[in-house]
């Protein structure tokens, strides 16, 4: 069998042989007869070189043998140290267990108190992690953590001073989440600097310096103020706090400790907001921001119009500089006219100052219709990009649709945003309007009529 | 005193459930019926007193057939016409922004639904509560106020119109 692997492993190696020479001598090959030639040449000279190797296998087969032979023998020794080492494992297995048991019956119900140590140790410790009494009282995990592991190995034993020190410490966390607490303390502002503050603790719940919340980051052992505080209110009893020394304040605490407080800071900002409505939700300002333009100049100029018929009612002369003034001064244009006539005029100079009265109150009442609309393409399409969502990802992971969905939604919010005050100044603006129109349609008339019969 | 602070609070609360837009509802809420209190007043006190006053003084005239009369008839007319459909045009415009302030305040809540979706990653019913409480109160509220505003304007509209018509019919031209 072996000598068969041999003789195959020979061939094999041959073969490769060949292969390379021919591979070497083909490159130097003019044609093919050529090539045919050097093939043969390399045959003859592979057979004289397998029959050398042969030789030498046969050679060094009694060397082969003599070492077989020491192996076996090796085999053997160790088999013999084998058992012998196997028999002296059962001996100590054993000894182990007597032993193990003499020190659990030693230990009695000891063994239970150290298991219930590691345990409140363990808990105690991820306990204080999240206490922001730590930010007050640093490195008390420390020891916890020792003491939880040496209680874990069967090596070590508790010492009393160990036990009561544990304690002390779940003493010490029940006394001071009872209290107020004032201290120095490094903080980081919600910029990145560094400053030395007095921080107030209230109980285990909130931490606050300056009139702001901060948190405490067990990781790095650091107290930050919360990039986004509570609104007003809250930060306003925030404020009494830190400014009263002693007697009763009203405050607004977390009481989990701090959770709370920091998923405020997951919530968008209002420019955050914004940018999610996307192009369209752009488009909306920018309309809403010229009606706002359009309305300012609108506003401004109507007052100063009507402030002027305002002053042209009470006086005695007609002036150019209104239009109630301009009407007025038809009559005088034509002083013997008709009746008849003098309405006429009158007419074709109220219709020459109403378009200026009017101008531009329809584009803000069309920009109060079509912000809305806008809103409601920003939805579609926003849903769009959902279903899109949805037909890549599935409905598993509402993540994926929320931004789709907030499109639509915000596009929403911000075409009502710009509709709303719009309608509201278009109601003003045209009631304005209207107001001075009325005073030159229905009076301007009975004006010169009062005046006529006062000069009669 | 006590009872005061605890309606205060009750007050404060709803106000917190139902988001900043219920805070702009009420503010509009309150302009609206302070605006139709002055009409209330105007209708029921001030517009007798100036009914009587046009009406006498028309009478006082002593010529009351020519154009010049006719003319200042028509004025009269349309200054009180004004002066009863005053602020009414922007109580109505009050009335049709409720319900855009309820809508808007539904489409806040609903993003503040689906910011809690994207946090939480999973429809917990409990933690979308309150955006679904600030999406349906200013709706509600929004209805409530336009609602109550409603019927007082239409009240107005019908009062000025009559009441134009009617001091038309008593100014009485000689023929």
């Amino acid at each position: 069998m072996m000598k068969f692997t041999f003789n195959k492993k020979a061939l094999l190696a041959g073969f490769a042989m060949t292969a390379l020479s021919v591979g070497s001598q083909a490159n130097d090959a003019k044609n093919l007869d050529e090539l045919l030639n050097q093939l043969a040449q390399g045959q003859i000279a592979q057979t004289e070189q397998n029959k050398a190797r042969e030789a030498q296998f046969v050679a060094r087969k009694s060397e082969q043998d003599a070492l077989l032979k020491q192996a076996v023998n090796q085999r053997d020794n160790q088999i013999k140290l084998s058992t012998e080492l196997e028999g002296q494992f059962q001996d100590n297995e054993l000894a182990l267990a007597n032993q193990t048991e003499a020190l659990n019956k030693r230990l009695g119900e000891l063994k239970e108190l150290f298991g219930v140590l590691q345990q409140v140790a363990g808990d105690t410790k991820s306990k204080f992690q999240n206490s922001v009494i730590s930010a007050q009282i640093s490195g008390r995990d420390s020891f916890l953590d020792d003491f939880a592991q040496s209680m874990g190995s069967t090596s070590k034993l508790a010492s009393i001073e160990e036990i009561e020190q544990l304690w002390f410490e779940l003493q010490r966390e029940m006394t001071q989440s009872g209290k107020i607490a004032s201290f120095e303390r490094e903080i980081v502002l919600a910029d990145g600097t560094r400053t030395t503050a007095n921080v107030k603790r209230v109980g285990s719940f909130n931490l606050v310096a300056n009139g702001k919340y901060l948190e405490y980051i067990s990781e790095t052992d650091a107290v930050a103020e919360l990039v986004r505080q509570p609104v007003n209110r809250y930060l306003d009893s925030a404020k009494e706090l830190t400014n009263t020394s002693n007697g009763q304040v009203a405050f607004a605490l977390d009481p989990t400790g701090g959770s709370i407080l920091s998923l405020l800071i997951q919530a968008p900002s209002d420019r955050e907001r914004v940018d999610q409505g996307g192009p369209v939700g752009y488009v909306i300002i920018a309309i809403g921001l010229v009606g706002l333009l359009i309305a300012i100049e609108r506003f401004i100029s109507l007052f100063l119009i009507g402030a002027k018929v305002n002053r042209q009612l009470k006086a005695a002369k007609p002036r150019d500089d209104n239009p109630l003034g301009r009407v007025l001064k038809v009559k005088e244009q034509y002083p013997n006219a008709d009746t008849e006539t003098l309405e006429l005029k009158l007419s074709e100079s109220i219709l020459r100052e109403v378009p200026k009265l009017q101008s531009r109150l329809t584009i803000i009442k069309i920009i109060s219709v079509v912000a809305p609309l806008i809103g409601l393409l920003g939805t579609v399409t926003g849903m769009i990009n959902t279903f899109q969502a949805i037909t890549l990802f599935g409905t598993g992971d509402p993540k994926l649709m929320a931004g789709g969905i907030s499109q639509a939604l915000v596009t929403t919010v911000l075409g009502l945003v710009v509709a709303i005050p719009m309608v509201f100044i278009s109601t003003l603006l045209n009631t304005r309007s209207k107001g001075i129109i009325n005073i030159l349609q229905q009076q301007s008339a009975g004006i010169i009529a009062n005046r006529s019969e006062k000069g009669a | 005193m006590i009872l005061f602070i605890d309606m205060m609070n009750s007050i404060r609360e709803f106000l917190d459930t139902g988001g900043q837009v219920l805070t702009v509802i009420a503010a509009v809420i309150a302009l609206m019926w302070l605006l139709i209190f002055e009409r209330l007043a105007f209708v029921l006190f001030g517009y007798r007193a100036m009914k009587n006053n046009i009406v006498n003084r028309w009478f006082a005239r002593e010529e009351r057939r020519s154009w010049n009369a006719e003319q200042i008839r028509m004025a009269t007319v349309s200054k009180a016409s004004s002066a009863l459909n005053h602020n009414i045009a922007l109580i109505q415009s009050l009335v049709v922004l409720c319900p855009l302030l309820g809508l808007l305040g539904t489409v806040t809540g609903m993003i503040e639904v689906f910011d809690v979706m994207a946090i939480s990653g999973s429809g917990n019913a409990r933690s979308m509560a309150s955006g679904v409480s600030r999406a349906t109160i200013p709706t509600m509220a929004g209805m409530v106020g336009s609602l109550s505003g409603v019927f007082m304007v239409t009240y107005f509209q019908r009062y000025a119109k009559r009441q134009t018509e009617l001091l038309e019919d008593k100014l009485l031209m000689q023929h």
